[in-house]
């Protein structure tokens, strides 16, 4: 009897902890990927100016020296959770700049995208004293009290990669701006097509993921309004911010609608998802893909040419901007640094509206074949 | 003296409980006294417990009769849903005060309820309680998605928002519902007749039931108990997080279970302390607090909470087996006499 109990006893554990794992896992996903939700679009003209990673440093660090002082401040960085590449690179770009600006960067955040868990940790930074909060909040309206108790002890509070309630940060820091990014990405396909009449279709990481819609809705506009011959076969088809569903909706697609040549894919699962899929099939060259999808991911897939472009942002530089603008705000009164200008520890032109809004790209950047 | 050796005698596992406690908090108040042992931080920490700690009793009360309770988180947010959708209708934006208390009773209602659907599944129809709550958490994870779409909903009345941070004195309104939820769950199943019931179900169920205790009540009522306690904790985070969301605590599941293992809970049932399930939160409080204030990755939270469980189990099984043989050898000691 004792025997069964413990045995389902781990059943009941492994599956709840697999369960855990589903929900954590697409949640995660789907908010890591991307997310960014703008209202105000900046007055700024593309800044696309693909550096090495040397030189961005490099960069860096001569603006950091001539900046001088930015004494040790505690800057809490805190991703929606840490166990994910996405975050992991986001954590490298902003420990990285904390190093050259001479502040003190903490990257920490919970082991599961759980708003309840991202709270009380930092309510408990706060009691420790830091300068500054870098949030990219799992669930605004959760984060909303205490962030206000930070505001309200001085505390400069800067949401990014996901927005907090505005009226409770004192700058955002955008991926990209949703519009030019969706727009972006129909221009790309055409490109990639090589024509623009024919039958294309859409995979999307989920039917309510706020981001993923407005990039979906600002492609569809642009489509009626710039490529009337574009036929768009059937609604967007969800994958669930899975590789593997989105894998086998695109070979469900190819069978449904053998004449369509482009797919635009978004959420980054689709990226190397799709790409795999024609692959599969042999359609790399007949159909062509753009889609989301981090660099490193999609490497397998830009090389043997199931996936023409991948378009996100590079996640160390959100990670770098984050810090950047932070300490810049520190160091100026909580000034949101203007369009244009030069901050310490980020190489190019800020984007930015001047009032709360900064943006790492208008938009995106695209990972193709190297 | 007389007392500590009691203590010893009694309740040894406990003791060694206490004593994990105050070594770890310690430890961490000698690493930075001047941020642990703070007012602020450990305001913080009682702030953060109760949620937690009521999920714990919760879950205990269900392994306290072999069984389990799989849907006390969904089962919390589920209820913190539907009311949340009362609060924010038109009315109960025009009157923030009784949108409030309504608010704050239908979450303990709704919980109430998915309590009773458990009990009726576990208590009178006889499936294996694991089942019934693995289920059900499916269920109400899946009316929660379904209402709320995966989002959150937000904008609830203010004087609902004061129930998480309001405080009387220094102490925060959340410790006193817990400190009385406590009391409660020590009286209803350490001193009472159905608690005794509780006990002896999870010893031997076949057995009560031949004694002519009605088993099948109670084990209904123990979900309800289980209910009551996790719609409170949903009344909590719902205030304390200002929104409903149905992954809201997600974290405290797993958590919980460990909490009650830890405490001294035997998972097949029918022993077990209240005060040793309170002890264990607290320390997995503390470690948890401590180990952020002082930066330390927070994968290692979960390793250190491993190590700590497997140190207690080996303990308490040690002084199992020591207590047997000392029990053995004084009773072939009478014998030779």
């Amino acid at each position: 009897m004792k025997k069964r109990v413990v045995i389902s006893l781990f059943l009941a554990a492994a599956m709840t902890l697999q369960l855990a794992g589903c929900g954590g896992s697409k949640t995660s996903s789907s908010e890591a990927s991307e997310g960014a939700t703008s209202e105000a679009a900046p007055a700024a003209s593309e800044t696309q100016t693909e550096g090495s990673a040397a030189e961005e440093s490099a960069a860096g660090e001569a603006s950091g020296a001539t900046e001088t002082a930015a004494g040790s401040y505690n800057i809490l960085v805190m991703p929606k959770l840490t166990n994910i590449p996405y975050f992991q690179v986001t954590g490298e770009g902003a420990l990285a700049a904390g190093e050259e600006l001479g502040v003190n960067v903490i990257y920490d955040g919970p082991t599961t995208a759980d708003a309840a868990q991202q709270v009380t940790m930092i309510e408990n930074y706060i009691t420790q004293g830091i300068d500054a909060i870098c949030v990219a909040p799992n669930d605004p309206e959760a984060m909303k009290t205490v962030l206000q108790k930070a505001k309200d002890q001085g505390i400069l509070v800067i949401d990014w990669d996901t927005q907090a309630d505005r009226s409770v940060t004192d700058a955002s820091v955008y991926n990209v701006v949703d519009k030019e990014f969706g727009e972006h990405m129909v221009d790309e396909l055409v490109e990639k097509m090589g024509t623009d009449s024919g039958d294309i279709a859409i995979i999307t990481g989920g039917l309510s993921a706020a981001n993923l819609n407005a990039w979906i809705k600002a492609g569809t506009d642009y489509i009626a309004e710039k490529y009337p011959n574009l036929h768009i076969v059937t609604d967007p088809i969800a994958s669930n911010e899975s590789q593997d569903e989105a894998y086998a909706k695109t070979k469900e697609l190819m069978t449904a609608y053998p004449d369509v040549i482009g797919i635009l894919g978004y959420s980054s699962p689709t990226g190397p998802g799709c790409g795999k899929a024609l692959y599969d099939l042999g359609l790399q060259d007949q159909v062509a893909l753009v889609a989301n999808g981090l660099e490193d991911d999609c490497q397998e897939v830009l090389n043997n040419g199931g996936l023409d472009t991948a378009c996100l942002w590079s996640c160390d530089k959100l990670g770098r901007l984050a810090v950047a603008t932070a300490v810049a705000m520190l160091e100026n009164d909580g000034q949101v640094p203007a369009d244009g200008s030069a901050i310490a520890g980020w190489a190019e032109p800020v984007i930015s509206d001047g009032e709360h809004d900064v943006f790492l790209t208008s938009g995106g950047e695209d990972f193709e074949k190297k | 003296m007389k007392f500590i050796r009691l203590l010893r005698e009694k309740h040894p596992n406990e003791l060694v409980l206490f004593l994990i406690f105050v070594i770890l908090f310690a430890v961490m108040a000698a690493l930075s006294p001047d941020i642990f042992l703070s007012g602020a931080n450990l305001q913080n920490m009682m702030f953060q417990m109760p949620e937690f700690g009521l999920m714990a009793l919760a879950m205990m009360a269900a392994v306290l009769t072999g069984g389990m309770n799989l849907s006390i988180i969904n089962g919390a947010t589920l209820s913190a849903i539907l009311a949340a959708l009362l609060m924010t209708t038109e009315w109960g934006k025009a009157n923030p005060l009784p949108a409030a208390v309504i608010g704050t009773v239908a979450i303990v209602v709704i919980s109430l309820l998915t309590g009773v659907l458990n009990g009726v599944m576990i208590g009178y129809i006889g499936i294996v309680a694991m089942l019934v709550t693995l289920s059900t958490q499916l269920v109400f994870e899946g009316i929660g998605l379904i209402i709320t779409k995966g989002n959150s909903i937000g904008s609830l009345p203010a004087p609902f928002l004061a129930i998480g941070s309001a405080q009387i004195g220094p102490v925060p309104v959340p410790m006193v519902v817990f400190a009385v939820m406590i009391a409660v769950s020590y009286f209803l199943l350490e001193r009472s007749k159905w608690g005794r019931e509780v006990y002896m179900i999870g010893d031997n169920e076949t057995a009560t039931r031949f004694s002519g205790i009605h088993t099948k009540k109670v084990l209904m009522l123990v979900y309800v108990f289980s209910g009551l306690l996790y719609g409170l904790s949903g009344v909590l985070i719902t205030s304390r997080y200002c929104s409903a969301k149905t992954d809201y605590g997600s974290s405290y599941l797993m958590q919980a279970l460990t909490a009650v293992v830890m405490g001294g809970t035997d998972i097949n049932g029918g022993r077990g302390t209240v005060a040793g399930t309170i002890l264990a939160v607290m320390i997995l409080q503390t470690v948890s607090t401590g180990f952020t204030i002082h930066r330390v990755d927070q994968n290692l939270v979960n390793i250190f909470n491993g190590l700590i469980l497997l140190f207690v189990l080996s303990v308490r099984y040690i002084t199992g087996r020591l207590i047997d043989i000392k029990k053995i050898r004084a009773r072939q000691a009478t014998a030779e006499n």
